[in-house]
């Protein structure tokens, strides 16, 4: 049981920016980007050649940081002047990454030299000391970004970036770039992925080409799983959309390391990820029916938007369960 | 203040829907006077608040605000001298974000937004007092997301919003089309106070004959693209909805049921 917990923290909390910076992407902009995948990866293998390089720890993270910030703007870029959708342009990203980041590392897999990195100082503890400074450090990590996110989203570019995503009609009559909101939201989640990214290969201790796939998915299935729970309604609750971004992501990892323990192979893990996505997309559409037994109503768009596509509802826009294969 | 040149505006050019919405259009409206519209289905009087505010370019002429040429500027860039109220009243906020947030992000039109808190409790102060001058309760629904609203109470909160900075340039396209009589009524009421104080040029758009006349300083007829009829003073005053139907039926332009029942 306290394996359960320790595992599920420190497998879990590294992932708290990457699923922040999804869920600015589907719910606060209601878009998709892939490019999350290649961004995390690249975060991480900049941070592993960076401590490897005998740079310093916030160095590494800074540059990974960038690193994926980076990718988000260019994703942006690519969306912005050829026109063509987020989810395609992200596609595109995802895809050219694997190679950018295989030359970044310069082979698939990458150790951490001994004592590199932010646990390198630790190794000599007990493990149980070990593993708890270790989930307080990547906590600290995971909570400061959370925090700062939430913050940002509740200064007046964060409220231009909520509104983009709701009303693009009225968001620009009010005197706000969208082009700008978007490049703000990219960046944010793929330097949050660049983190993420970071944290990950610093507690495993080695730095992989493929640490990044499927994080896309996993980030919409935290998401889903922490609006079941938290349910935070509008974009106006910021505090109760980081509370379920929190709440989301612990239970996303508890449910696959419970599942590990439960005796199921690692090579099961994609499955459970497609069946928390399909019962987390189930429950969501027949929330309207719980609604009427549980207490505190989900905010809807009002129906009946007469000519204005910029109107649109989270309702009709809950992400399909995605068949495909990941890893 | 706002000076349109020689306005052309197309629609698909080049395709077999090519539609010439404004067809070398010339107005100039002076600081301050309110400007009413009327015209038939398609006579282009959307298309004009559309150039205007910057959400489509014209193909040709120019578009001139407070002595600067904005033709070139996008919807976004101009929110400084204009505000919108639209006709769908569910296009002028945003459902999902409180009556707060909405406030709050028309607080900060045409300036810069920075990383300061959009909510401040002196912002939250100044929303109540303006709220309270609908006379709708809407100041203690600062929480609640707009969604929640009815038609006209979010219309009212629109028309509001638009008066939270200091505009140049009121733009009305049929806002007062979706509201039921009594509202219509207020919200129009509404209007005519906030151009008094804002000192703003005001353009509305209109299929009511009879607001038309009543309301403002001036009235334009638009049909195909052009202002065909253009009346202000006791011209204006001493026109009735019926003068204004032959004016619109002897263009050739069949004047709507709506303008008929409405005059
Ligand atoms: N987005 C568009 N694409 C193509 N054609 C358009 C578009 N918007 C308007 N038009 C055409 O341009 C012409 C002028 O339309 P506009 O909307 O300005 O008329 P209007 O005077 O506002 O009419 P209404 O009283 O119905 O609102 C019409 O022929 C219309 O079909
Ligand atoms: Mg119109």
């Amino acid at each position: 049981m306290h394996y359960l917990l320790t595992d599920t923290l420190i497998a879990g909390l590294p992932l708290l920016p990457v699923v922040m910076g999804i869920y600015l992407v589907i719910r606060i902009r209601q878009d998709f980007d892939l490019t999350v995948d290649g961004s995390l990866t690249l975060g991480g293998a900049v941070a592993a050649v960076s401590l490897n390089h005998g740079l310093p720890v916030p160095v590494a993270i800074i540059a990974a940081i960038a690193a994926g910030m980076l990718a988000g703007l260019v994703t942006t870029t690519l969306h912005l002047a050829f026109r063509v959708p987020v989810i395609l342009a992200g596609l595109v990203m995802s895809i050219g990454m694997r190679t950018l980041n295989l030359r970044v590392l310069g082979r698939p897999s990458t150790s951490l030299d001994a004592g590199a990195g932010l646990f390198g100082g630790l190794s000599g503890l007990a493990p149980t000391a070990h593993d708890w400074i270790v989930i307080a450090i990547l906590a600290a990590f995971a909570l400061v970004f959370l925090a700062g996110v939430s913050l940002l989203l509740l200064t007046e570019v964060g409220l231009a970036l909520r509104a983009t995503g709701v009303n693009v009609g009225m968001a620009r009559a009010q005197g706000v770039d969208d082009r700008r909101s978007l490049a703000l939201c990219l960046a944010l989640a793929n330097a949050g992925a660049g983190l993420s990214g970071a944290l990950i290969v610093q507690s495993q201790g080695f730095a992989d080409s493929s640490t990044g796939t499927g994080t896309l998915l996993a980030g919409i299935g935290a998401v889903l799983l922490g609006e079941l729970v938290a349910r935070p309604g509008s974009a106006s609750r910021v505090g109760r959309v980081a509370l379920s971004v929190l709440a989301g992501t612990v239970l996303y990892r508890a449910i696959l390391v419970g599942a590990l323990r439960a005796g199921l192979e690692a090579t099961d893990l994609d499955g459970i990820t497609a069946l928390i996505l399909v019962a987390a997309v189930a429950v969501n559409r027949y929330l309207p029916t719980l609604n009427k037994i549980l207490p505190r109503p989900r905010s809807r768009a009002a129906p009946g938007a007469r000519s204005s596509p910029p109107v649109r509802s989270t309702a009709s826009r809950r992400p399909e369960p995605v068949a495909e294969e990941v890893g | 203040m706002l000076c349109l040149e020689n306005i052309r505006l197309v629609h698909n050019p080049g395709t077999p829907t090519e539609v010439t919405a404004l067809d070398g259009l010339d107005l100039h409206i002076p600081a301050g006077q309110f400007v009413t519209v009327v015209g038939s289905n398609g006579a282009g009087k959307s298309s004009l608040v559309n150039v205007v505010s910057g959400v489509h370019r014209p193909r040709s002429g120019r578009v001139i605000i407070d002595g600067r040429d904005v033709t070139r500027l996008p919807d976004h860039a101009r929110a400084a001298w204009i505000s919108r109220v639209f006709d769908n009243p569910l296009a002028g906020t945003a459902p999902e974000l409180s009556l707060a947030d909405n406030l709050a992000l028309a607080m900060a039109r045409g300036g810069r937004r920075r990383l300061r808190p959009a909510l401040t409790r002196q912002r939250r102060e100044l929303m109540r007092a303006q709220l309270a001058t609908l006379g709708l309760g809407l100041e203690n629904r600062l929480t609640d997301p707009v969604a929640l609203f009815s038609a006209g109470q979010r219309q009212s909160v629109t028309m509001l919003m638009a008066g939270l900075t200091q505009p140049k340039l009121l733009l009305l396209d049929e806002h007062l089309a979706a509201l039921d009589p009594r509202t219509r009524a207020r919200v129009l009421e509404l209007t005519v106070r906030m151009h008094d104080r804002l000192g703003c040029a005001s353009l509305m758009i209109t299929h009511s004959m009879r607001q038309a006349i009543d309301v403002g300083d001036r009235l334009l007829v638009m049909a195909r693209g052009r202002v065909v009829f253009d009346a202000a003073g006791p011209d204006k005053t001493n026109l009735t909805p019926s003068d204004l139907v032959d004016i619109i039926a002897g263009l050739g332009d069949a004047p709507t049921d709506r303008q008929l029942l409405a005059g």
